[in-house]
């Protein structure tokens, strides 16, 4: 056997395998400090993941940006002047800081109002542009008159000023959105030295998405440096209440420190991202790398009398458990590499590395320990033993679990109705789990960000945002396109006509799929360069290219036709009337505002002009302004395209998919005028779509690497009833902790979703050892209740000392502020302990039915 | 893009003025010098003409002012913009503009008709540019049969949604601003201004270069309160029209994200003998073809 030789090189030469341990250990620390930390819930998805392209397109398209969003809560009204001189003063100071995008800025003192002039008799002067607050008022007269204003002003009522009037915000477009964690900090800083905000008694808060998830960050790499060596910590401790002896529990703390800092060393130099799920990889692999050591010294311990040779002894565990960790290793590795099969790119890297991490720690385990313990003092390793008869002795551990195994063996029926019982009832769980996450949930709920999330949440529309766009993908110029070449063919040789059946041919080779408008501004502006450098005979067919063009550029603005224009209303007036949407901003209430101030001032002139060229006559108007770039963030250029921005007060994945339906659902009903397609963007639907596709990559991962195991279990027993036993503990232990999530409606998130692979994995391992064992036992005794009675001596200790091993490992999460890595902590513990408790209940009473009945058998046979 | 001028040029009309007053029309520098207070007297041309006399930068400014806005007693352009946005987009605008100015540096009164794009055709904006007190301005909306009356609370508004403000199309009244000449060299003055109300403007102070030969300021840049330079405008193109050096194409730019708008003039003719009353409301809703080709 080949790891026989490897055996003996290690306990001949330990000088060159530490030699060698601690060269890689040392390489991939030398990688550490390239760290590179991505929160991004958008890398969720991969680069070229249609929905996040067509997000990104959305956003450079339409100029959409990441946004911070400021808020100042007050108990009463906030149009004083004096709160609405913080607003003033703050804007400013926020204006000021780099990566802010200042003209995309908003806030009552750079936005426009648009009213009716009147004169002193009240009678109408015109119409009224002006800046809504270009300086804080000064009397509470002319706070009331901008109340008023904001009110009249779709675009900001709910937006800026809470419908309640009791909040205001500041929405900080930003260059990039992680800066958002430091420019966020910095707005702390400029509000902290605002005396006034206290002295009013305001509330401050900052929110948003990039703020939500840059922050997240940040806490995540505090939370890398002090869970992970609180977990170490943890280890160490448990393994010296196990083991007694310093010296011997270096031995696995090497291993699981040498583990993590390869892995994580490699992962970095191989040039990944820490995620959020890699950031979890270190306090995942310590705990799962010391397993293995504990079985070794275990029974090690139980083995070596005073006076034998360490090195003997050692060999003989090791051809003892080698076999059995080699598969526990291989299939925990399965059960993480299935996460390789999610369409998730940080869950991918996760799994890929979580898995060699297993497979590293079992080469370190084999290789480093028996090398280890075989240089040990006999002294030491005296203590050792003495410290082990010790424990067994007054083992509440060991009482306890023989009670356990003379309970499985007896009422076995007892337990097989439990478990079917308690199998059907999870079953019924798992059919109520809600699939949901939301990435501001990922604070605990008394962080500044939740608080934050709330309180503005609770006043405004919503910050939470999604884009709806509309596109015209299907322009109607074909007969255009027939006149344009008609007139090109009939017009007089020249240079002027070459090079425009040039352009032409140009976009008659563009592939089908690619092509859009012909007739564009840039074909127009061409056009009309030629009409100053061409020559007297060209200019009339010239002209009339230039008309037919230009028609048709314009007959292709369908955002500006009123038939579509008011059925884009209605829908809008639908999802908001439905809930869930807070409020919807959008190109109808920018034409319709500009379109009532034109007209009388009166609601009744709240409306679409009723023709094309009416509405983009009064856009016109609109882009008059100080801020005419507003209007290019609803609508394209060519006005094909048009986004509706809707605010949400949820952050929930779920609202989302609803609305998302909802709105599919009306479309078909009620049609548009015109043939467009509609698509969704905005970071709130990017979450709803990878999380659909988490939901169905984690059933394919689960699935497979449910086969996987099972085959490799089958191989490994060589027989398929052992297979099916050693599948059973770890079908029970997930099934009833998913029942449990679905009957306490803990929403199926992120970390939810990877438990089950890291179940599987982990949960196999105790099944493994125990049919192992007792298989061993039972030949050795010729008896299966003897096996089962020797089995909850040592071999159960060994089990349940590695679930409470690996259990307490994670403890350490629970103490984090940040919601994934408390709930992965508390389910990882409790499935460890669940799974051990399966293995030890549930495998011993069915092994005993199954003896009855061959015996039963046996003995009709006979008679 | 280059213009042919000479194809355009419009027959020659004798300029009773001999003193560069160039005219950009509405256009372009961002000094609507209102020079009420200059005289048009012989001194000036002088001191035009021979620029070894070392100005004081009241009088730089007044002649720029002269250069910039006071050409002829009237005038009428084509004008184009193209308005390029942060991703590349382009936008094009056309309108004819005609200019009368009720007194030499004085009160002006402005039409502006759109052309293209052919949705908002027949368009048209009304001035009457009043050196004391607000402009009046009007408006014409055809789809909507509409005139109204529009006030603005400032002139730093996007002028049809190009990069041009308000003001940099009817100018800036120089008693806003405080200057000081920076230096000079062969050919241009550069001087600074700073605006004397903060809050009425974006900026806090802004760098002019001044051609020492047409007085035309050639190149403007706008600071914030930072320092940082925000934006930007360039004369690209200077054109003699009659003895008048008029800019024919200039850029605004939004130094922020580089996006920018062209534009550029065809077609300029200066005094034409526009009569008095087409500068009516009348002449909104029946523009006066005969003076716009």
């Amino acid at each position: 056997m080949n790891y026989q030789r490897l055996l003996n090189f290690a306990i001949e030469k330990p000088k060159v395998i530490y030699s060698l341990i601690l060269l890689i250990t040392l390489l991939s620390v030398a990688m550490l400090p390239k760290i590179a930390i991505d929160t991004d819930p958008e890398n969720m998805l991969s680069q070229d993941a249609p929905a996040r392209v067509f997000h990104n397109q959305i956003k450079t398209e339409f100029l959409m940006r990441d946004m911070i969003v400021v808020g100042l809560v007050s108990k009463n009204s906030i149009f004083t002047p004096e709160i609405l001189n913080i607003v003033e003063q703050l804007t400013n100071d926020i204006l000021q800081l780099d990566g802010v995008i200042a003209e995309d800025l908003l806030s009552l003192n750079v936005v426009d109002n648009i009213s009716q002039l009147t004169n002193e008799q009240g009678v109408n002067q015109g119409v009224l542009f002006e800046y809504l607050m270009k300086q804080a008022p000064t009397s509470a007269k002319a706070s009331q008159e901008i109340q008023q204003a904001v009110k009249r002003l779709p675009m900001l009522n709910n937006t800026l000023v809470s419908g309640d009037d009791k909040a205001v915000s500041i929405y900080v477009p930003i260059i990039a959105k992680d800066q958002s964690y430091i420019i966020a900090e910095q707005i702390r800083a400029l509000a902290a030295n605002i005396t006034a905000i206290e002295q009013e008694n305001l509330a401050f808060h900052i929110t948003g998405l990039p703020v939500a998830e840059d922050q997240f960050g940040y806490e995540m790499f505090v939370q890398m440096g002090v869970a992970a060596p609180l977990a170490g910590v943890a280890i160490f401790l448990l393994l010296w209440f196990f083991f007694r002896n310093i010296a011997l529990i270096i031995a696995p703390m090497v291993v699981a420190m040498a583990t993590v800092l390869i892995i994580m060393g490699s992962l970095i130099g191989l040039g990944f991202t820490v995620h959020i799920m890699s950031s979890m990889i270190a306090i995942f692999l310590m705990p799962i790398a010391v397993v293995d050591s504990v079985h070794i010294l275990s029974e090690f311990a139980d083995r070596f009398k005073a006076g034998d040779d360490a090195s003997k002894t050692i060999k003989k565990v090791m051809g003892h458990l080698y076999k059995p960790m080699l598969f526990t290793s291989i299939t925990s590795a399965v059960g993480f590499y299935s996460l390789m099969l999610t369409p998730i790119p940080p869950v991918k890297v996760f799994g890929a590395f979580i898995g060699s991490g297993i497979l590293l720690a079992f080469v370190l385990t084999i290789t480093y320990i028996p090398a280890y313990i075989a240089r040990m003092k006999p002294e030491t390793l005296a203590k050792l033993q003495r410290a082990v008869a010790l424990m067994e002795q007054k083992g509440r551990l060991a009482n306890s679990l023989e009670k356990l195994g003379a309970f499985s063996v007896k009422r076995t029926k007892l337990i097989l109705i439990t478990f079917i019982a308690l199998f059907a009832v999870s079953l019924v769980g798992v059919n109520r789990i809600i699939i949901n996450d939301n990435p501001v949930n990922w604070f605990k709920a008394d962080h500044e960000i939740r608080i934050a999330d709330k309180a503005l949440n609770k006043h405004f529309a919503g910050t939470y945002n999604a884009w709806l766009v509309f596109s015209n993908n299907n322009p109607q110029q074909q007969k255009a396109l027939d006149s344009f070449s008609k007139i090109l063919n009939t017009a007089y040789d020249g240079e002027t006509k070459i090079a425009i059946a040039e352009t032409y041919n140009q976009w008659l080779k563009i592939d089908s799929n690619e092509k859009s408008s012909f007739f564009t501004q840039d074909l127009l502006i061409q056009l009309d360069d030629f009409r100053f450098s061409a020559n007297e005979l060209e200019q009339p067919w010239l002209e009339q290219l230039y008309n037919v063009s230009e028609q048709a550029n314009n007959a292709q603005k369908i955002f500006t036709d009123p038939e579509m224009l008011n059925w884009l209303a209605k829908l809008q007036t639908a999802v908001v009337n439905k809930g869930d949407v807070g409020k919807i901003n959008s190109l109808t209430d920018i034409i319709s505002t500009v379109n009532r101030e034109l007209n009388s001032g009166d609601d009744k002139d709240f409306a679409i002009p009723n023709t094309s060229n009416g509405v983009a006559q009064t856009l016109l108007q609109f882009q008059s302004s100080h801020r005419p770039q507003d209007l290019w963030h609803f609508v394209s250029p060519d006005y094909q395209r048009t986004l509706l921005w809707l605010q949400m007060t949820s952050g929930d994945n779920q609202h989302m998919a609803n609305v998302v339906s909802w709105i599919d659902n009306y479309i078909n009903e009620n049609p548009p005028p015109i043939d467009v397609q509609h698509q969704w963007a905005g970071k709130s639907y990017l979450n709803v779509v990878w999380q659909d596709a988490m939901v169905s990559g984690m059933i394919d991962s689960l699935l497979s690497s449910f086969v996987i195991v099972f085959i490799m279990m089958m191989l490994l027993f060589r027989s398929i009833k052992y297979g099916i036993l050693a599948m059973l503990p770890l079908t029970f232990t997930i099934t009833m902790i998913y029942g449990l999530v679905g009957w306490f409606g803990k929403a199926y998130d992120m970390p939810i979703a990877v438990l089950s692979a890291l179940t599987l994995g982990l949960s196999i391992d105790f099944a493994i050892h125990f049919i192992q064992r007792v298989r061993e036992l039972e030949v050795e005794h010729q008896s299966l209740s003897k096996a089962l009675k020797a089995m909850f001596q040592e071999p159960s200790r060994a089990i349940t000392r590695n679930a409470i091993v690996i259990a307490i490992g994670f403890t350490p999460l629970l103490l984090s502020p940040l919601m994934p890595y408390i709930t992965v902590g508390f389910f990882l513990a409790s499935i460890m302990i669940l799974s051990a408790l399966v293995t030890l209940v549930l495998l011993p009473a069915i092994l005993t039915i199954l003896a009855r009945d061959r015996k039963t058998k046996n003995t009709k046979k006979l008679a | 893009m280059t213009i042919n001028v000479s194809n355009y040029m419009m027959q020659t009309v004798k300029s009773s003025v001999q003193i560069a007053l160039s005219f950009t029309l509405l256009l372009v520098t961002n000094f609507g010098l209102h020079a009420e207070e200059l005289s048009l007297d012989n001194s000036n041309t002088t001191n035009v003409t021979n620029n070894e006399v070392t100005k004081t930068v009241r009088d730089i400014i007044d002649q720029a002012n002269l250069a910039s806005y006071y050409a002829g007693n009237d005038g009428s352009a084509e004008a184009r913009i193209i308005i390029v946005d942060e991703n590349g987009n382009r936008q094009m605008r056309q309108f004819t503009i005609l200019r009368k100015d009720v007194q030499d540096l004085g009160d002006q009164n402005m039409l502006v008709f759109f052309s293209q794009p052919s949705n908002v055709k027949d368009t048209v904006f009304r001035v009457e540019k009043q050196l004391k007190g607000d402009d009046n301005r009007w408006l014409f909306l055809p789809a909507l049969d509409l005139v109204k009356r529009i006030s603005a609370g400032d002139k730093r508004t996007s002028f049809v949604g190009s990069h041009f403000y308000y003001e940099d199309v009817s100018g800036r009244n120089p008693k806003e601003d405080n200057f000081t000449l920076v230096s000079e060299d062969k050919t241009n003055y550069t001087i600074t201004a700073k605006p004397k109300d903060q809050n009425s403007v974006e900026f806090s102070s802004y760098t002019v270069k001044i051609n020492k030969q047409n007085f035309l300021p050639t190149e403007t840049i706008y600071f914030d309160q930072s320092n940082q330079a925000i934006r930007q405008m360039t004369v690209l193109q200077v054109q003699d029209i009659d003895g008048i050096p008029t800019v024919m194409k200039s850029r605004i730019t939004n130094l922020s994200n580089n996006s920018y708008t062209e534009m550029q003039f065809r077609n300029v003719k200066y005094n034409l003998g526009l009569p008095d009353n087409i500068f009516s409301e009348r002449s909104m809703r029946t523009p006066p073809k005969a003076w716009l080709e």
